[in-house]
């Protein structure tokens, strides 16, 4: 798109018509956040299937890059499917539980067994990267008194879980007492809404309690981390100069988007809202400049008219 | 001799140097675990430190962030440890004083959500402050659908086996009101065991609360000053005429420093000499009050300091 712009300063401009065909032209990477961008839990945002199928079908590659460490890729697959998305390829599903089985076994390597806080997600991953794991074996009566601690544990691994506690956070504590032993997190999202205005504790309300416990910092696999773009890259060709990343959090999907150099749309079906991106852009803070988005659109279904030529 | 300069100068002292101190102070309040005890095992000499010290006139109370047990039971467990002339109003445990303040500072109008266990629960109680009455080993709802009680307007969070995440995502639901408080026992991020364990501290659980809800606790707990509030206002204490004893830098001696407390570092429990030079030595300002003004290697040091003046 023309137009100078100071370095780093995004402009949070709101798009729409032949400004986005314009840009649609001259990306051909699309990276899609999930929750709150294409669905809503259960529902797809309307439009979205057709955004996606319209994107594919003009020669675009689409990513969908996920946070969400509640699943392994085939149930995403098998949600694509269920709300109408009738493209999708299961490579082109980037979660944050899948890349942080890649990193323990193609970046760190791990020899040893991982403990894991997580769920179905985590689990199915990494036993699909042949990596071992240990975290759910406890004894109702189990305490961090009496319990077994494994020998070999050489990875703390901590992601989103429901049946989170006392216990399993004392285990990872006692592991990470060992500074041999890694401490990742799959992601650091504090919370996520659910429908009737409750929140859902997210997986960075685990990290933190871990982090507290053992004075250590984990290393976080997803956004904002660049970890889960290099994935990407390390599997296709990506140029970041013809990629944009389209999410609804400006603290994950946008600063996600500067840390690897991509431009970023906002889209206000989600979690941030117009006037928070704009306070970040007009504060004195240069940090805050990272979680501004170059562009804003109000639901991704804006692309449609893009497509009727 | 001389007296000591009492400027977060990290002095080791034995012998008369104790006993010049001691003798400048009338009210010695210690943190309990390491210091006095380490878990079931009192620290040789503690007892009779003191029982001295109440010989010599001196005030003595014992100030923990330790929230499990009700104070009644750490009397038991004085008395189980040896301690003989240790009484209830002398105990100053983060749970009571997290019920002073819900009753006296806050007064709360409704019920508390607590993450805690029965030392908290206790205290509430006795101090007469509704909590919301769950039986936690048959949870009812789901994670999305669990009820919520509408009349609770505060949430205290401290020290839990039994925490979990249902508990965690009711927590973080009530402090969406912002009417509702949020307070902490205490910051402690953990605690050690036998064998190289630890176990995670009211610190930890908190920190998973804050960020769910994107809301900072209150803590009434060391190093906030609040419980020395409690104490002076039963007891009419006098910050400069009172020695605080802890074995923790980040919270019993930046305690001593917040209160206007002299502050001796005792070498049986967590910190250790080494960690309190290195924040003398250190750049930052913030970083002096977490140095102690003496240190000692064991309050057993005590006896001798009395002894010596006897020989």
């Amino acid at each position: 798109m023309a137009g100078a712009r100071a370095f780093g300063f995004k402009e949070c401009r709101k798009i729409g018509g032949s400004q986005i065909r314009n840009l649609l032209n001259a990306k051909d990477f699309f990276l899609f956040d999930c929750d709150g961008v294409i669905w809503h839990g259960e529902k797809a945002i309307t439009g979205a299937p057709k955004v996606v199928s319209s994107l594919i079908k003009h020669g675009k590659n689409v990513f969908f890059v996920t946070n969400n460490c509640t699943r392994p890729r085939e149930n995403y697959l098998n949600k694509f499917l269920r709300l109408g998305f009738t493209d999708v390829m299961q490579e082109q599903i980037f979660s944050s539980s899948y890349c942080s089985a890649l990193y323990l076994r193609d970046v760190a390597k791990v020899q040893g067994k991982v403990f894991v806080i997580g769920g179905e997600g985590v689990r199915n991953e990494l036993l699909q990267a042949g990596i071992p794991f240990v975290g759910d074996e406890d004894a109702p009566d189990g305490t961090i008194f009496n319990c077994a601690l494994a020998s070999d544990v050489k990875a703390v691994l901590v992601g989103h879980d429901d049946k989170f506690t006392f216990l399993k956070l004392a285990k990872a504590s006692c592991y990470l007492r060992d500074p041999e032993c890694l401490f990742l997190a799959t992601d650091v999202d504090p919370w996520h809404p659910l429908q009737d205005g409750r929140i859902l504790p997210g997986s960075g309300c685990l990290t933190a309690a871990l982090e507290v416990a053992t004075g250590r910092k984990a290393m976080v696999i997803g956004k904002p981390s660049p970890f889960m773009f290099e994935c990407i890259s390390s599997q296709f060709r990506v140029d970041p100069a013809q990629c944009l990343m389209v999410g609804d959090r400006l603290e994950t999907d946008m600063l996600f988007g500067a840390n690897c150099g991509l431009d970023t749309m906002l889209t206000l079906t989600g979690i941030s809202q117009m006037k928070t991106a704009q306070e970040y852009r007009d504060s004195d803070h240069s940090t805050n400049q990272s979680f501004v988005p170059d562009y804003v659109v109000d639901t991704i279904a804006d692309f449609l008219p893009a497509f009727e030529n | 001799m001389a007296g000591l300069v009492s400027n977060r100068g990290c002095h080791k002292i034995r012998g008369s140097q104790i006993r010049e101190l001691l003798d400048s102070k009338l009210n010695v309040l210690f943190d309990c675990d390491g210091v006095i005890w380490n878990g079931e095992t009192v620290v040789a000499g503690a007892p009779e430190v003191v029982t001295l010290l109440k010989q010599q006139g001196k005030k003595v109370f014992f100030i923990t962030n330790n929230c499990t047990r009700p104070r009644a039971s750490y009397v038991s467990k004085f008395i189980r440890l040896g301690f003989t002339d240790v009484a209830e109003e002398e105990i100053f445990s983060s749970a009571y004083c997290s019920a002073a303040y819900l009753r006296d500072v806050a007064k709360l109008q409704g019920k508390v959500y607590v993450i805690g266990c029965q030392g908290v629960v206790k205290e509430l109680r006795e101090a007469g402050v509704p909590i919301v009455e769950e039986d936690t080993d048959a949870p009812t709802g789901t994670i999305y659908d669990y009820p919520l009680d509408p009349d609770v307007k505060a949430v205290l969070v401290g020290y839990d086996e039994k925490f979990d995440f249902i508990k965690l995502a009711k927590a973080c639901c009530y402090l969406q009101n912002t009417e509702c408080l949020f307070l902490a026992t205490d910051p402690d991020p953990w605690h050690p065991l036998r064998g190289g364990r630890i176990t995670p501290g009211s610190g930890s659980l908190t920190a998973a609360v804050e960020t769910a809800s994107s809301r900072k606790a209150t803590v009434i707990g060391k190093p906030s000053c609040f419980m020395f509030e409690c104490i002076a206002s039963q007891f009419n204490l006098d910050p400069s005429q009172s020695l605080m004893v802890g074995d923790r830098l980040e919270t019993d001696i930046l305690f001593g420093a917040n209160c206007g407390l002299d502050t001796m570092l005792t070498l049986t429990g967590v910190s250790t000499l080494e960690e309190a030079r290195g924040y003398k030595d250190s750049d930052d300002p913030e970083r002096k009050d977490f140095v102690p003004d003496y240190v000692v290697e064991t309050i057993a040091d005590f006896i001798e300091a009395y002894e010596e003046e006897e020989g």
